[in-house]
């Protein structure tokens, strides 16, 4: 659905993208994620046209933006991280004028509106103002807006910043469901946690560089082995020591009170196999588990540039 | 016929506040309080003097069309000059410029927005103008010509407003920048005259001297066309000339040639202008930049 390739772009001498690639299938549910000035606003008003690369491409459904951007401007549904919206106009008038906007008219336009407020859970408001909406139904009403002209990639910046945790779920919810109805979705966040929950796929990007790009569960298992086996043994812990010091797959061991921590390169299958040998040595296992690793976990590596190296990589 | 998305929300916006009603109100009684004040100095005069000078109901219709004038250059930068760069400020700008809707339809519904608002003001001061029928002297075609003026300045003014909104980023800024462009277009052309006149009667022979290529500045002043106008239906040393000879120095001649001439270049301006608001306002992607065509909008098949 969206490829970009060696995308660069820079602003006097500040590199804002520096050989930026991207891949988007059809259908995904894709978290962007970066630190702040990593280039995600960049990238994504290169994206909706606003932006011209300095080199590289944008293809939308393998439409190049540059070449042509009206064709691409209609395959794409915008929702900025702020609302964009006319306060003196009520809420059917405001999704109006950009139905409007986008050549839509007449009854046609009317009932295009009423489904998707439907849809966002405003058709109650309709004939309200804008101004007098809650943040989180300016969000739902924006959301309604992205939507007029039937998009089938939606780009989202910060959509869920601000809102309450209802309103949040409810949110998703919406997303969801957009992607059950074959959309595919953009979103920039730096919500890690709900990225992780709600997403498919995953798009780290720092300094300008797409560092680490890949399915939510490829990022997840690898999570779960770069994080630490967590031991808990009542008595005496001199017996598991010794296994562990000849185990193959242990890196390092750690004592933490009557835990051990132990930095485990092995998979599932080794992890049943390293519990066994300690059964069979009669050590008294309460607790064996991998530490719970989170994405947030992961970015923090991944962006950190005082250790000097990216710890996960994308492999092909 | 499909109606320009922007300029039907503007419209839309504007029928809703009570902005409009205010300024045509305070417009048309300013232009009132001119004309019956006027009105009633002539007749006092008769009073006094037993004598009746049909002169003096022309200088009311030159008064009561200054005064109109002027109030309209004052009005149009600030209705025009925040209309783009308030667009900006409310982050809708981007919005727009990732629809269907192209910089051009932008730059061009604010415009007619702007100008509509104009033209109403316009057209509601024809009854006080109109007072001058009561005694003659005036015909409908020199309204009409002197609407044709009005036009005209509020497309060059209101062009120069949305040039300054379309280039800049806040509203405040755009609307000082064009108020001072206004100033510079109707004052600073007449500095730069006057001041080239001076420079010449010095360094040539005496009678040698007269209003030089300089004058030719004057052409993009609308305060010049607009005495062009009225020296075409009342001959000469009415209005703007009354406080400036100089200005019929200029005009000494050339009437009709000039106003039209001044009419040509100030459409010519406001075109250039709204080719630079089109380019600024356009996203920096589009290869022809203001243009952006999509395809007709196919049949919505949302579930």
């Amino acid at each position: 659905m969206l490829r970009i390739e060696k995308l660069t772009k820079t602003f006097g001498r500040t590199v804002a993208l520096d050989g930026m690639d991207m891949h988007v299938e059809q259908g995904a549910l894709y978290g962007f994620v970066g630190p702040n000035g990593a280039g995600k606003t960049t990238t994504i008003k290169t994206v909706i046209g606003l932006l011209a690369a300095d080199s590289g491409r944008v293809l939308v459904s393998g439409i190049d933006v540059a070449e042509e951007p009206g064709r691409v401007m209609a395959r794409i549904g915008y929702m900025p991280d702020t609302f964009g919206i006319y306060d003196n106009l009520k809420v059917a008038e405001y999704m109006d004028f950009f139905a409007a906007c986008y050549g839509i008219s007449g009854l046609k336009a009317r009932e295009r509106c009423r489904m998707l407020l439907e849809q966002v859970g405003l058709d109650d408001k309709a004939d309200f103002y804008v101004e007098g909406l809650s943040r989180g139904m300016k969000q739902r009403l924006c959301l309604a807006r992205a939507l007029i002209h039937n998009p089938p990639l939606l780009i989202m910046d910060e959509p869920t910043a601000g809102l309450d945790p209802r309103t949040r779920y409810e949110f998703k919810e919406i997303l969801k469901e957009l992607c059950r109805q074959g959309k595919t979705v953009l979103i920039s966040s730096h919500i890690l946690p709900e990225l992780a929950e709600i997403c498919t796929d995953i798009g780290i990007i720092d300094q300008g560089k797409m560092v680490y790009e890949g399915s939510m569960d490829e990022i997840l298992s690898q999570i779960n082995v770069s994080s630490p086996l967590l031991i808990s043994v009542a008595g005496d812990r001199r017996p598991a020591l010794e296994i562990l010091r000849s185990h193959p797959e242990v890196d390092t061991i750690t004592i933490r009170d009557e835990d051990i921590m132990v930095g485990f390169r092995g998979d599932k299958r080794d992890e049943i196999t390293l519990l066994q040998r300690l059964v069979d040595a009669e050590v008294q296992v309460y607790g064996f588990s991998r530490e719970r690793g989170n994405l947030e976990s992961v970015f923090m590596q991944i962006t950190d540039h005082d250790s000097g190296e990216v710890v996960l990589r994308h492999e092909n | 016929m499909k109606i320009n998305p922007i300029y039907r929300q503007e419209s839309r916006g504007s029928a809703r506040s009570f902005r409009l009603p205010l300024i045509v109100l305070g417009f048309n009684c300013v232009l009132a309080v001119a004309a019956l004040l006027n009105m009633y100095s002539v007749i006092a005069q008769v009073r006094l003097t037993a004598e009746l000078q049909y002169s003096s109901f022309l200088e009311m219709y030159v008064f009561v069309a200054s005064v109109e004038f002027v109030l309209l250059l004052l009005l149009i930068p600030a209705i025009t000059a925040g209309s783009i760069s308030g667009e900006r400020e409310r982050q809708t700008l981007d919005l727009m410029l990732t629809t269907r809707v192209g910089a051009a339809d932008i730059v061009f519904g604010k415009l007619l927005s702007g100008l509509s608002t104009v033209f109403l003001l316009i057209v509601s001061s024809f009854p006080i103008l109109g007072l001058v029928f009561i005694y003659g002297g005036v015909t409908v075609a020199d309204i009409l010509l002197l609407l044709l003026c009005y036009v005209v300045t509020a497309l060059f003014v209101g062009s120069m407003g949305i040039f300054c909104s379309a280039v800049s980023a806040r509203s405040t800024v755009a609307t000082v920048s064009a108020y001072c462009l206004t100033a510079a277009v109707c004052a600073g052309s007449v500095a730069v005259f006057v001041l080239s006149d001076s420079f010449t009667e010095m360094t040539s022979a005496p009678g040698s001297g007269g209003a030089s290529w300089v004058g030719l500045l004057l052409l993009c002043n609308p305060a010049a066309t607009f005495q062009a106008v009225l020296d075409g239906q009342l001959g000469p040393g009415y209005g703007l000339a009354a406080a400036f000879p100089w200005l019929e120095t200029v005009l000494a001649g050339h009437g009709r040639l000039w106003w039209i001439s001044g009419i040509v270049v100030q459409l010519l301006l406001s075109a250039a202008m709204l080719a630079g608001a089109v380019r600024s306002v356009a996203p920096r992607s589009s290869k022809k930049r203001g243009q952006r065509r999509l395809p007709p909008q196919g049949r919505n098949n949302f579930r």
